[in-house]
């Protein structure tokens, strides 16, 4: 067990990385890297810091120390070529109430500058299980729904390294099991993956590291072990 | 999930933040219901209703003038009134600046955070609209409140003067959006509002002294007071030249805006527009209120505390210590009804003078009121002390009474001061206290306006029934309770001391039923 080794390609690194809001550390420091082709997972126990972790590692919080690396430089999300890189779906759906979603899709695919984006998001669209709802606003979508179309739109445009938070949240068993053989697929295809999730077959399916968050340490686990913790038991 | 291949893009088929700005906004209009003929109706009914607005507020101006020529000046007075009214103008300009840093000024709504930001098109060219859209409806408005001023503000305006001054409103109005979207760029925007509102409170409080100060008066009053420019002044297209130099410098470093100041920022402007959308004017003020930036430096011990209503007072005490908002507010309230009493022309109008009065001491209450509406929002922190309903509504009245004893007291002192009877001003403002105490804290437990129950149909649309005598509630005490305070100022010279006894009764009458009021409303089930 433990993180996958430095090579050259190393989408993400965190070193003694501190998340936290304000002045307050939410975590003990986060050491981790996030090379192609290989899915972290972050896991731990309610107000654990796992989504602070996240959201600092994609450049949304200051780090209050240490140092986040995407590629060669550090983290900047205000740079056009960390925004081509990385999708990432966190716990901030919001939508545009004019636009239905098919219409919110179209934009993510044209903003990126897909070749079809059309047939991409009939495909995204298929995929999640909205073909029948793509004509609808947000307003007339399920909650469920509504998360399936923010998952959507982090596959109609290239990705690199893709962050989710929580991404079993609202979504049924069919869903989750489905979302959870795409990720292992464009992971095989080189595809990094960083997750935080609660759902133990989703971490056992997708995971090839998993990292322990709590307030004291943060250690990589047995495959084994994770799955009790992300059942809400903690290891001695 | 069916599998497929990834997505292939291209950096040339990428869209840029104008065209970004143009797909969102074309896929929206592609399906709104109103038609052009509805849309110009809408904005001639609002043209319409704002030309009233501004001729009835423009009229108003011009019979003031007209009423302070007519009348002899007040012995006593000391400010000039183009430095009050420079005063006013600094102060409104410091709110401006501090509403601008609180609301961005350039933000990014939460849909736009989410599916705009994300991309990989220019934030510079995403954001370059939103900049110019706030500092055009800036410009907007205030070149719509400045017309009526312009054109009042001597007898006989010329369509030039009101022009020129009309445009040199709206070239400040946006340079300060352009100075307040540059500090955002640069990540310097801490001190901003906090700084507009210590140039507020210094100024108010150096003419409120002024105000008293014979010697100061006067030097101050040898300062060039402001006056419009006749034609051909360069000082507008010199004002437009440092407005577009200033909003050009920002434009460039939009770039540099971080997602999350953008969110932020964004969340609160949708918040207070909901707020003034939904005339909740408590919300709004939360929206507007600033974040505690730095850590608490001093951490109170509270020792002389030793009973369960002293332990309210306290934290009461403690909260309005650490909002330095509200202390300015007190510093102003307690100047307004001395610069309406001792400006020259003003003075001439008792109307005038005791609506001075009132706003001030309003603002104070309203200021005194911040731990009310606090612990209102969270009802469980008044059920942790072991005290009834009325003990803790009793409790909430100590500390608004004691500030506001420091305002109205203050405030009649200065406005005596000089003329002998500073004493019986003073003991008049003392006197009116417990009729704004009740204000402050029955404001602060106001009811939400119920929107579920029947509306009203208005020019500004639906809204519940009993809207008005709702959003008055608590400044309705005070006023009512200073009635005899007003009258002292109608009658003019010094109060005697039976009108003093007589307002120190009608306030205590008046104020302990309003809190009697409050206690049994919140004792009332929810319905």
């Amino acid at each position: 067990m433990g993180n996958a080794p430095e090579s050259a390609d190393v989408l993400l690194s965190a070193h003694a990385v501190a998340a936290g809001h304000g002045d307050v550390q939410v975590c003990a420091p986060v050491t981790l890297r996030v090379p192609a082709g290989r899915a972290v997972a972050l896991v731990g126990p309610n107000g654990a810091g796992k989504s602070t972790v996240l959201q600092t590692l994609v450049g949304l919080l200051p780090a209050l120390d240490g140092e986040v690396r995407f590629g060669n430089g550090p983290v900047d999300e205000r740079q056009a070529a960390f925004r081509r890189a990385v999708a990432q779906v966190l716990d901030d759906e919001a939508f545009f109430p004019s636009l239905t979603a098919r219409e919110h899709l179209l934009l993510t695919a044209r903003g990126h500058g897909v070749v079809e984006p059309e047939e991409t998001v009939i495909s995204e669209l298929d995929a999640f299980g909205l073909t029948d709802r793509a004509d609808a606003l947000p307003s007339a979508l399920s909650s469920g729904q509504r998360r399936r179309l923010a998952l959507a739109a982090a596959f109609v445009r290239p990705v690199r390294l893709l962050v989710l938070d929580e991404p079993e949240r609202r979504l049924d068993v069919d869903m989750r099991r489905a979302l959870a053989a795409r990720l292992v697929r464009d992971r095989d295809r080189g595809l990094a993956v960083l997750l935080a999730s609660h759902d133990a077959e989703l971490v056992r399916t997708v995971a090839d590291d998993i990292l322990l968050i709590a307030e004291n340490e943060c250690r990589w686990l047995d495959p084994a072990a994770a799955t009790d913790i992300v059942t809400g038991h903690l290891p001695p | 999930m069916t599998a497929g291949a990834a997505p292939v893009a291209t950096r040339e088929r990428e869209l840029d933040g104008a065209q970004v700005r143009r797909l969102t906004s074309r896929s929206a209009a592609a399906r709104a219901t109103t038609t052009l003929g509805t849309r110009l109706l809408d904005a001639w009914s609002t043209a319409a209703s704002t030309a009233i607005a501004l001729a009835m507020l423009g009229g108003w101006l011009a019979s003031v003038r007209d009423t302070i020529g007519s009348r002899p000046p007040t012995p006593g007075s000391a400010l000039p009134g183009p430095l009050t009214a420079t005063v006013a103008a600094v102060v409104a300009l410091a709110g401006l600046v501090a509403m601008l840093d609180r609301l961005g000024p350039v933000s990014a709504s939460p849909a736009a955070a989410a599916w705009w930001l994300p991309l990989p098109a220019s934030r510079q060219g995403l954001l370059r609209a939103e900049l110019l859209r706030v500092a055009g409806t800036c410009a907007a408005v205030i070149a719509l409140l400045s017309l009526p001023l312009a054109m009042t503000w001597t007898d006989r305006p010329s369509v030039g003067t009101v022009l020129l001054a009309v445009a040199g409103a709206a070239a400040t109005a946006a340079g300060l959006v352009g100075i307040v979207a540059l500090l955002q760029t640069r990540g310097a925007t801490s001190r901003v509002a906090p700084g507009a509102g210590a140039v507020a409170v210094a100024v108010c409080a150096i003419a409120t002294v002024a105000a008293v100060t014979a010697p100061l008066a006067r030097s101050l009053g040898h300062l060039r007071p402001p006056h419009l420019p006749s034609g051909g002044v360069l000082w507008v297209p010199a004002a437009a030249v440092v407005a577009v130099l200033f909003l050009v410098l920002a434009e460039r470093g939009l770039g540099r805006l971080e997602a999350r100041t953008l969110r932020v920022a964004g969340s609160t402007a949708q918040f207070a527009a909901a707020s003034v959308l939904s005339l909740d004017t408590r919300d709004l003020g939360r929206a507007l209120a600033a974040r505690r930036r730095r850590p608490v430096a001093r951490r109170w011990r509270f020792r002389p505390v030793t009973r369960a209503w002293q332990a309210v007072a306290a934290a009461d005490l403690l909260l309005l210590a650490r909002s330095p908002w509200q202390l300015g507010q007190l510093v102003v309230a307690t100047g307004v009804p001395v610069l309406a009493a001792r400006t020259d022309g003003l003075d001439r109008l008792p109307p005038v003078v005791w609506g001075g009065l009132v706003v001030g001491w309003a603002l104070a209450a309203v200021a005194a009121g911040h731990p009310a509406r606090q612990a209102s929002a969270a009802p469980g922190i008044d059920r942790l002390v072991p005290l009834s309903a009325a003990q803790v509504v009793a409790a909430h009245c100590v500390v608004p009474a004691l500030l506001l004893c420091v305002v109205s007291g203050t405030s009649g002192l200065l406005i005596g001061a000089g003329s002998g009877s500073a004493l019986a001003w003073a003991a008049l403002g003392l006197a009116a206290v417990p009729a704004w105490t009740a204000a402050a804290v029955r404001g602060g437990y106001r009811p939400e306006l119920d929107w579920s129950g029947p509306v009203m149909s208005t020019p500004m649309g639906a809204v519940p029934a009993g809207v008005g005598a709702t959003l008055v509630q608590g400044l309705d005490v005070g006023i009512l309770g200073s009635i005899l305070a007003v009258v002292a100022v109608h009658l003019g010279g010094a109060p005697s001391w039976g009108l003093v006894v007589g307002q120190l009764a009608w306030a205590l009458t008046l104020g302990a039923g309003a809190v009697a009021l409050t206690v049994r409303r919140l004792g009332e089930p929810r319905t």
